[in-house]
């Protein structure tokens, strides 16, 4: 992050590198902050620390200011519960957290990022960083499927992925991820790298993302399906006219086919990318053919031996090209994320996504902490989900289990009925989607129906899984 | 009647209309399973969560025997509510 900072305040210092709701910063702001961070940080022998923080022009300063002094930051979401703090904290022996909030307790210091800007910065920090030392980041999972896990990263593998980044100084890239997140991470790298500005509203929800598509000037945005559906939703909603985009990048979750006819469709000039990565593994592949899953030429072979994904019993299983350096708390060398490791070598890991080989295409099934267990029969909600999102009536769908005396667990469906659930006529949605599943296996026919007005997601994603 | 057992009978009707299984013709009497409405694992697994969003429980969640009849589903719903 600090060699990406430093590249594009030597070529374009006074050019906008980051726009929040608090305000902008040049390329050459953030980086003398960042000195001015680092000193801070070496004076007052701060070696690793914890970031609440919602604004993403305080969030670069403290990571690439961090990475100066080679400190540890480990962000979390800004409006996290101060008693889920506390524990994470504790576990993760934070000694400083620093946060504009004043409800945080527990055995550490609070820091006010204002306070972490030293008014000069150090001349030896003045002269670059140095390549040598490492840039440690820890990077949180969303605990989408569990509890969150802390990844160790190094910035200088991070920048590995974006070594072929050129510089594209006129796009402007909507940042929808938490930058606590890997995906927030890599969009911010790609804006670094690619010098480009960083649009960052706060609140990052859909609504948020889709005022800044229409007051913002932005030009690229990278999020989630669900991200996605939700922002496509309110457009409608307001029957608002969206701006072209030049790029659009999907992550996070698998992307169905209809979504991506429907992005193709409002955004014709944009060019669409499926980007398959994770906190542990990095980023592996991405897809352009706008076509949902992998293409299974893509997959690793005798004669595609460069490729770092393979199926192995219906699960995707990479080699990690810019992966952790480990889980908090483990050695280094120790990836237990991967799971185990079924290969000859060593190096191919399991993802724990399913997936199913469908003519040319690998198609996602969902996570293996997602599979329903209806009465003995392995239900994929993804499937599911796809079929009833399909539908015209409907504006987002959300497929979970729910727990059954009598089965062990049915599949359940949450439905967001476009116009909304007072609008809709919901007796026709029941019957529009009894036969849109009626040729799946009768276990994964959604066997509750609920229609609701909105969704919860996690980390821009949506929850599947099993219902408590 | 109770209320609730007045509730408890729409959502029988609802649910029987829903997956196309003698919608009308069944009364207190008729059993559940077999010859009666003849329900499955998945289909009273369904009934059991339409019940269990009306009441907050059902009689095939709450322990001891299954229902048999549709009086029985209802009969859960008189003693819930005395």
């Amino acid at each position: 992050m600090i060699l990406l900072l430093e590249a594009a305040a030597a070529s374009s210092p006074d050019r906008e590198a980051v726009v929040t709701s608090q305000g902008s910063s040049t390329y050459g702001e953030l980086l003398e902050d960042a000195r001015r961070v680092a000193t801070a940080l070496r004076r007052r022998g701060i070696t690793s620390f914890a970031v609440v923080e919602p604004d993403a022009a305080w969030v670069l300063r403290l990571l690439a200011g961090a990475a100066l002094a080679g400190a540890e930051p480990c962000q979390y979401q800004p409006d996290t519960d101060a008693t889920e703090f506390a524990d994470h904290a504790s576990m993760l022996d934070h000694k400083f957290v620093v946060t504009r909030r004043d409800d945080l307790t527990g055995s550490f210091e609070l820091i006010r990022p204002e306070s972490l800007v030293a008014e000069e910065a150090d001349d030896a920090l003045r002269a670059g960083a140095n390549t040598e030392q490492p840039q440690p980041l820890m990077i949180r999972t969303t605990g989408t499927t569990g509890l969150p896990k802390a990844a160790r990263h190094d910035w200088r593998i991070l920048g590995k992925t974006v070594a072929n980044v050129r510089p594209m100084p006129e796009q402007r890239w909507l940042l929808a991820y938490g930058p606590q997140q890997f995906a927030g991470v890599q969009v911010l790298l790609h804006v670094a790298a690619s010098q480009a500005t960083l649009v960052a509203p706060f609140p990052r929800q859909p609504k948020d993302g889709l005022d800044a598509l229409l007051t913002k000037g932005v030009t690229c945005v990278s999020a989630t399906p669900t991200f996605w559906r939700f922002l496509l939703a309110e457009a409608k909603s307001r029957k608002a006219t969206l701006p072209p985009l030049e790029q659009i990048t999907l992550g996070g979750e698998s992307s169905p086919g209809d979504l991506l006819e429907e992005i193709q469709t409002t955004f014709p000039t944009a060019k669409v990318s499926q980007v398959y990565a994770s906190t542990e593994f990095g980023s592996i592949t991405s897809v352009r053919d706008g076509k949902p899953g992998l293409a299974v030429d893509s997959l690793w072979s005798e004669s595609n031996p460069t490729s770092n994904v393979r199926v192995t019993d219906g699960e995707l299983c990479v080699r990690a090209g810019a992966g952790m350096l480990g889980y908090a708390g483990e050695s280094p060398t120790v990836s237990s994320a991967a799971g185990p490791d079924d290969t000859e070598n060593g190096e191919w890991r399991r993802t724990g996504d399913l997936v199913e080989i469908v003519g040319d295409r690998v198609m996602f099934r969902g996570r293996q902490s997602e599979v329903i267990n209806v009465g003995g029969v392995k239900v994929h909600p993804l499937p599911v989900e796809d079929r009833i999102t399909s539908l015209d009536s409907v504006a987002l769908a959300r497929v979970f289990g729910r727990p059954s005396k009598l089965t062990g667990a049915i599949v359940a469906a949450e439905i967001v009925p476009v116009g909304g659930v007072e609008r809709a006529d919901v007796e026709s949605i029941r019957t529009q989607i009894k036969e849109a599943v009626a040729d799946l296996p009768r276990a994964w026919q959604p066997r509750s129906v609920t229609f609701v007005d909105a969704i919860e997601t996690k980390g821009g994603k949506t929850i599947r899984g099993m219902e408590d | 009647m109770g209320t609730d057992q007045e509730k408890a009978r729409t959502v029988i009707g609802d649910f029987l209309q829903r997956i196309d299984k003698g919608a009308d013709g069944w009364n207190d009497e008729t059993a559940l399973w077999g010859e009666g409405i003849g329900l499955d694992s998945l289909e009273a697994a369904e009934l059991s969560a339409m019940l269990e969003d009306e009441f907050g429980s059902d009689p095939f969640s709450a322990g001891g025997d299954l229902p048999e009849k549709v009086g029985d589903v209802l009969a859960f719903y008189a003693i819930v509510s005395t």
